[in-house]
Protein backbone atom coordinates (compact mmCIF):
# COMPACT_ATOMS: atom_id res chain seq x y z
CA UNK A 1 0.00 0.00 0.00
CA UNK A 2 1.71 2.93 -1.29
CA UNK A 3 -0.57 5.78 -2.66
CA UNK A 4 -4.03 7.28 -2.20
CA UNK A 5 -4.43 5.48 -5.38
CA UNK A 6 -3.90 2.37 -3.51
CA UNK A 7 -6.94 3.17 -1.32
CA UNK A 8 -9.28 3.71 -3.72
CA UNK A 9 -8.35 0.59 -5.02
CA UNK A 10 -8.75 -1.38 -1.98
CA UNK A 11 -12.24 0.41 -1.21
CA UNK A 12 -13.69 -0.38 -4.42
CA UNK A 13 -12.43 -4.19 -3.91
CA UNK A 14 -14.10 -4.08 -0.28
CA UNK A 15 -17.18 -2.39 -1.73
CA UNK A 16 -17.89 -4.85 -4.53
CA UNK A 17 -17.15 -7.66 -1.59
CA UNK A 18 -19.85 -6.68 0.54
CA UNK A 19 -22.36 -6.44 -2.17
CA UNK A 20 -21.37 -9.60 -3.51
CA UNK A 21 -22.35 -10.95 0.28
CA UNK A 22 -25.29 -9.12 0.98
CA UNK A 23 -26.83 -10.29 -2.69
CA UNK A 24 -26.42 -13.80 -1.57
CA UNK A 25 -29.24 -14.56 0.88
CA UNK A 26 -26.83 -14.08 3.98
CA UNK A 27 -28.34 -13.80 7.31
CA UNK A 28 -31.44 -11.80 7.82
CA UNK A 29 -32.94 -9.83 11.31
CA UNK A 30 -36.07 -8.70 11.54
CA UNK A 31 -37.27 -6.10 14.14
CA UNK A 32 -40.71 -5.42 15.27
CA UNK A 33 -41.81 -1.87 14.63
CA UNK A 34 -45.40 -1.93 15.54
CA UNK A 35 -46.62 1.05 17.96
CA UNK A 36 -46.03 -1.59 20.32
CA UNK A 37 -42.64 -1.94 19.26
CA UNK A 38 -41.73 1.41 19.47
CA UNK A 39 -43.05 2.03 22.94
CA UNK A 40 -41.16 -1.06 24.36
CA UNK A 41 -38.09 0.34 22.93
CA UNK A 42 -37.64 -1.20 19.69
CA UNK A 43 -36.14 1.69 17.97
CA UNK A 44 -32.65 1.35 20.06
CA UNK A 45 -33.09 -2.23 19.49
CA UNK A 46 -32.19 -2.20 16.35
CA UNK A 47 -29.56 1.20 16.96
CA UNK A 48 -27.86 -1.18 18.95
CA UNK A 49 -27.94 -4.30 16.67
CA UNK A 50 -26.55 -2.03 13.40
CA UNK A 51 -23.75 -0.98 15.88
CA UNK A 52 -23.05 -4.19 17.19
CA UNK A 53 -22.94 -5.42 13.28
CA UNK A 54 -21.03 -2.76 12.46
CA UNK A 55 -18.28 -3.92 15.36
CA UNK A 56 -17.97 -7.25 13.81
CA UNK A 57 -18.32 -6.54 10.64
CA UNK A 58 -20.85 -8.56 9.29
CA UNK A 59 -21.87 -6.78 6.74
CA UNK A 60 -23.80 -9.21 4.72
CA UNK A 61 -26.32 -9.71 7.37
CA UNK A 62 -29.96 -7.78 6.07
CA UNK A 63 -31.84 -6.25 8.25
CA UNK A 64 -35.80 -5.29 7.66
CA UNK A 65 -38.73 -5.07 9.82
CA UNK A 66 -42.27 -5.54 10.87
CA UNK A 67 -45.26 -4.40 12.08
CA UNK A 68 -47.44 -5.91 15.33
CA UNK A 69 -47.90 -9.58 15.43
CA UNK A 70 -49.77 -10.07 17.98
CA UNK A 71 -47.30 -10.46 21.50
CA UNK A 72 -47.26 -6.57 22.63
CA UNK A 73 -46.52 -7.66 25.98
CA UNK A 74 -42.84 -9.49 24.47
CA UNK A 75 -42.00 -6.38 22.48
CA UNK A 76 -39.52 -5.89 21.89
CA UNK A 77 -39.45 -8.76 19.67
CA UNK A 78 -36.57 -10.00 16.80
CA UNK A 79 -36.51 -12.60 14.45
CA UNK A 80 -33.51 -14.52 13.29
CA UNK A 81 -33.52 -15.84 9.94
CA UNK A 82 -29.72 -18.00 9.56
CA UNK A 83 -29.72 -19.24 5.80
CA UNK A 84 -31.02 -23.12 5.78
CA UNK A 85 -32.25 -23.00 9.73
CA UNK A 86 -35.51 -22.32 10.53
CA UNK A 87 -36.49 -18.87 12.03
CA UNK A 88 -36.03 -18.23 15.32
CA UNK A 89 -38.40 -15.68 17.29
CA UNK A 90 -36.71 -13.47 20.02
CA UNK A 91 -39.05 -11.71 23.15
CA UNK A 92 -38.05 -8.48 25.28
CA UNK A 93 -35.02 -7.93 23.22
CA UNK A 94 -33.51 -4.78 24.77
CA UNK A 95 -30.35 -2.91 22.81
CA UNK A 96 -28.25 -5.46 25.54
CA UNK A 97 -30.00 -8.64 24.28
CA UNK A 98 -29.98 -7.47 20.79
CA UNK A 99 -26.11 -6.57 21.09
CA UNK A 100 -25.78 -10.61 22.22
CA UNK A 101 -27.92 -11.88 19.63
CA UNK A 102 -25.81 -10.88 17.17
CA UNK A 103 -22.68 -12.34 18.65
CA UNK A 104 -23.66 -15.52 20.11
CA UNK A 105 -26.55 -16.73 16.85
CA UNK A 106 -25.64 -14.71 13.85
CA UNK A 107 -21.49 -14.68 14.41
CA UNK A 108 -21.05 -17.48 16.64
CA UNK A 109 -23.93 -19.95 15.19
CA UNK A 110 -25.25 -20.07 18.78
CA UNK A 111 -28.84 -19.53 19.52
CA UNK A 112 -29.88 -18.32 22.81
CA UNK A 113 -32.23 -20.84 24.30
CA UNK A 114 -33.81 -18.98 26.67
CA UNK A 115 -35.06 -15.68 25.18
CA UNK A 116 -36.73 -17.66 22.53
CA UNK A 117 -40.35 -17.52 21.94
CA UNK A 118 -41.05 -19.79 19.19
CA UNK A 119 -38.97 -21.61 16.41
CA UNK A 120 -40.64 -21.87 13.10
CA UNK A 121 -40.08 -24.54 10.26
CA UNK A 122 -41.02 -23.13 7.18
CA UNK A 123 -38.39 -25.42 5.34
CA UNK B 1 -45.35 0.34 31.71
CA UNK B 2 -43.72 1.04 27.74
CA UNK B 3 -44.63 4.62 26.72
CA UNK B 4 -44.28 6.89 24.07
CA UNK B 5 -42.52 9.35 25.74
CA UNK B 6 -41.07 11.91 22.78
CA UNK B 7 -42.39 12.95 19.25
CA UNK B 8 -39.31 11.32 17.55
CA UNK B 9 -40.94 8.17 18.44
CA UNK B 10 -44.39 8.99 17.20
CA UNK B 11 -42.54 9.80 14.39
CA UNK B 12 -41.20 6.70 14.15
CA UNK B 13 -45.09 5.55 14.30
CA UNK B 14 -46.33 7.61 11.31
CA UNK B 15 -43.08 6.52 9.11
CA UNK B 16 -44.72 2.81 9.88
CA UNK B 17 -47.95 3.92 8.67
CA UNK B 18 -46.05 5.44 5.59
CA UNK B 19 -44.01 2.30 5.14
CA UNK B 20 -47.33 -0.33 5.40
CA UNK B 21 -48.82 2.22 3.04
CA UNK B 22 -46.67 1.31 0.49
CA UNK B 23 -44.28 4.35 -0.55
CA UNK B 24 -41.66 4.80 -2.52
CA UNK B 25 -41.00 8.16 -1.33
CA UNK B 26 -41.67 9.66 2.34
CA UNK B 27 -40.75 13.75 3.03
CA UNK B 28 -40.61 14.40 6.45
CA UNK B 29 -40.59 18.14 7.49
CA UNK B 30 -40.21 19.45 11.37
CA UNK B 31 -40.13 23.30 11.65
CA UNK B 32 -39.66 24.76 14.88
CA UNK B 33 -41.01 28.36 14.71
CA UNK B 34 -40.14 30.19 18.13
CA UNK B 35 -42.07 33.21 16.50
CA UNK B 36 -44.98 31.58 15.87
CA UNK B 37 -44.70 29.19 18.86
CA UNK B 38 -45.60 26.10 16.62
CA UNK B 39 -43.76 23.24 16.16
CA UNK B 40 -45.07 21.35 13.27
CA UNK B 41 -44.02 17.56 11.75
CA UNK B 42 -45.30 16.66 8.55
CA UNK B 43 -45.13 13.27 7.00
CA UNK B 44 -45.95 12.78 3.63
CA UNK B 45 -45.57 9.76 1.22
CA UNK B 46 -46.93 8.46 -1.75
CA UNK B 47 -48.45 5.62 -0.39
CA UNK B 48 -51.87 3.81 -1.05
CA UNK B 49 -53.91 6.80 0.76
CA UNK B 50 -57.24 6.37 2.40
CA UNK B 51 -60.54 7.48 2.01
CA UNK B 52 -62.12 9.95 3.89
CA UNK B 53 -64.24 7.75 5.70
CA UNK B 54 -60.72 5.69 6.79
CA UNK B 55 -59.37 9.21 7.39
CA UNK B 56 -62.10 9.96 10.26
CA UNK B 57 -61.59 6.09 11.24
CA UNK B 58 -57.86 6.51 11.31
CA UNK B 59 -57.96 8.36 14.58
CA UNK B 60 -60.53 5.77 16.30
CA UNK B 61 -57.85 3.22 18.64
CA UNK B 62 -60.64 0.44 17.76
CA UNK B 63 -60.22 0.87 14.11
CA UNK B 64 -57.04 -0.84 11.88
CA UNK B 65 -56.57 -1.01 8.18
CA UNK B 66 -54.60 -4.38 9.55
CA UNK B 67 -56.21 -7.98 9.21
CA UNK B 68 -54.17 -9.64 11.88
CA UNK B 69 -55.03 -7.47 14.82
CA UNK B 70 -58.07 -5.50 16.55
CA UNK B 71 -56.66 -2.03 17.07
CA UNK B 72 -54.90 0.18 15.84
CA UNK B 73 -53.04 2.84 18.41
CA UNK B 74 -50.27 5.16 16.48
CA UNK B 75 -52.25 7.68 14.97
CA UNK B 76 -54.63 8.28 17.82
CA UNK B 77 -51.70 8.21 20.71
CA UNK B 78 -49.58 10.68 17.96
CA UNK B 79 -53.68 12.99 18.45
CA UNK B 80 -53.39 12.98 22.31
CA UNK B 81 -50.27 13.98 22.70
CA UNK B 82 -50.91 16.61 20.27
CA UNK B 83 -54.23 17.95 21.85
CA UNK B 84 -52.26 17.70 25.15
CA UNK B 85 -50.09 20.34 23.54
CA UNK B 86 -52.70 22.16 22.57
CA UNK B 87 -52.26 21.03 18.81
CA UNK B 88 -53.52 18.64 16.12
CA UNK B 89 -53.78 16.73 13.53
CA UNK B 90 -54.36 17.05 10.24
CA UNK B 91 -54.78 14.64 7.26
CA UNK B 92 -55.15 14.44 3.95
CA UNK B 93 -54.91 11.52 1.59
CA UNK B 94 -56.84 10.21 -1.02
CA UNK B 95 -57.42 6.27 -1.79
CA UNK B 96 -54.38 5.85 -4.42
CA UNK B 97 -52.85 9.22 -3.94
CA UNK B 98 -50.71 9.16 -1.10
CA UNK B 99 -50.85 10.28 2.48
CA UNK B 100 -49.99 14.02 4.26
CA UNK B 101 -50.50 13.98 8.02
CA UNK B 102 -49.22 17.10 9.80
CA UNK B 103 -49.08 17.19 13.60
CA UNK B 104 -48.80 20.84 15.34
CA UNK B 105 -48.00 21.97 18.35
CA UNK B 106 -47.81 24.77 21.05
CA UNK B 107 -43.80 25.00 20.73
CA UNK B 108 -43.94 26.37 24.08
CA UNK B 109 -47.27 24.44 25.81
CA UNK B 110 -45.89 22.88 29.12
CA UNK B 111 -46.98 19.70 28.43
CA UNK B 112 -45.43 19.69 24.72
CA UNK B 113 -43.17 16.43 24.61
CA UNK B 114 -39.00 17.08 23.78
CA UNK B 115 -38.78 16.28 20.46
CA UNK B 116 -36.20 13.26 21.32
CA UNK B 117 -33.60 11.65 18.95
CA UNK B 118 -35.01 12.19 15.10
CA UNK B 119 -31.53 11.09 13.82
CA UNK B 120 -32.36 7.39 15.16
CA UNK B 121 -35.36 7.37 14.52
CA UNK B 122 -34.58 7.86 10.47
CA UNK B 123 -31.83 5.93 10.88
CA UNK B 124 -33.65 2.78 12.35
CA UNK B 125 -36.49 3.64 9.72
CA UNK B 126 -34.23 3.80 6.76
CA UNK B 127 -32.29 0.46 8.06
CA UNK B 128 -35.31 -1.09 8.36
CA UNK B 129 -37.03 0.36 4.77
CA UNK B 130 -34.15 0.30 2.87
CA UNK B 131 -35.93 0.40 -0.63
CA UNK B 132 -37.65 3.77 0.14
CA UNK B 133 -36.28 7.30 -0.76
CA UNK B 134 -36.48 9.44 2.21
CA UNK B 135 -36.05 13.67 1.63
CA UNK B 136 -35.82 15.34 5.85
CA UNK B 137 -36.00 18.89 6.29
CA UNK B 138 -35.34 20.52 9.16
CA UNK B 139 -35.98 24.04 9.97
CA UNK B 140 -34.58 25.04 13.87
CA UNK B 141 -33.79 28.15 16.00
CA UNK B 142 -30.13 28.99 14.37
CA UNK B 143 -30.76 27.05 10.32
CA UNK B 144 -31.99 24.58 8.47
CA UNK B 145 -31.00 21.11 6.84
CA UNK B 146 -32.33 18.88 3.96
CA UNK B 147 -31.18 15.30 3.75
CA UNK B 148 -31.79 12.99 0.42
CA UNK B 149 -31.07 9.62 0.83
CA UNK B 150 -31.13 9.44 -3.29
CA UNK B 151 -28.10 12.12 -2.80
CA UNK B 152 -26.46 10.28 -0.06
CA UNK B 153 -27.00 6.23 -1.47
CA UNK B 154 -24.23 5.41 -3.55
CA UNK B 155 -24.56 2.42 -6.21
CA UNK B 156 -23.38 -0.81 -4.53
CA UNK B 157 -22.99 0.26 -1.18
CA UNK B 158 -24.00 -2.26 1.10
CA UNK B 159 -27.33 -1.61 3.56
CA UNK B 160 -25.01 -1.19 6.68
CA UNK B 161 -22.71 1.28 5.03
CA UNK B 162 -25.03 3.47 3.88
CA UNK B 163 -27.41 3.50 7.54
CA UNK B 164 -23.53 4.56 9.03
CA UNK B 165 -22.97 7.23 6.81
CA UNK B 166 -26.66 8.72 6.98
CA UNK B 167 -26.89 8.80 10.83
CA UNK B 168 -23.27 10.84 10.62
CA UNK B 169 -24.59 13.19 7.94
CA UNK B 170 -27.81 13.93 10.13
CA UNK B 171 -26.46 14.22 13.82
CA UNK B 172 -23.35 17.21 11.95
CA UNK B 173 -26.40 18.88 10.29
CA UNK B 174 -29.13 18.89 12.69
CA UNK B 175 -26.48 20.18 15.49
CA UNK B 176 -25.76 23.31 13.21
CA UNK B 177 -29.93 23.85 12.88
CA UNK B 178 -30.13 24.32 16.61
CA UNK B 179 -31.97 21.06 17.23
CA UNK B 180 -31.95 19.86 20.74
CA UNK B 181 -33.41 16.84 21.44
CA UNK B 182 -33.87 17.44 24.94
CA UNK B 183 -35.98 20.95 24.75
CA UNK B 184 -39.86 20.51 25.57
CA UNK B 185 -42.53 22.13 27.86
CA UNK B 186 -42.24 22.79 30.97
CA UNK B 187 -43.41 19.76 32.31
CA UNK B 188 -40.72 17.90 30.60
CA UNK B 189 -38.29 20.55 31.25
CA UNK B 190 -38.80 19.87 35.21
CA UNK B 191 -39.21 16.00 35.07
CA UNK B 192 -37.32 15.43 32.41
CA UNK B 193 -37.80 12.36 30.30
CA UNK B 194 -38.42 9.63 33.07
Amino acid sequence: MKSMEDLERLKEETLRDIQLRSASGGPRIVVGMGTCGIAAGARETMLAIIDELKVRRKFDVTISETGCIGLCAREPIVEVHMPGQPKVVYGNVDPSRGRQIVVSHIVNHKPIDQWILNVEDNS
Amino acid sequence: MARIIDLSLHLLDLLQNSAHAGAGEVRVSIIEDEAADILQIRVSDDGKGMSSDEQVRALDPFYTSSNSKKVGLGLPLVAQAAAMAGGSVAIDSEESGGTQVTVTYKLSHPDRQPLGDIPATLVSFMAGNPWIDLVFEYRGPTGSLRSDTKEIRKEGEGQLAFVVKFEEKLRGGLSLAGYRPDRGGLFHEINGRS
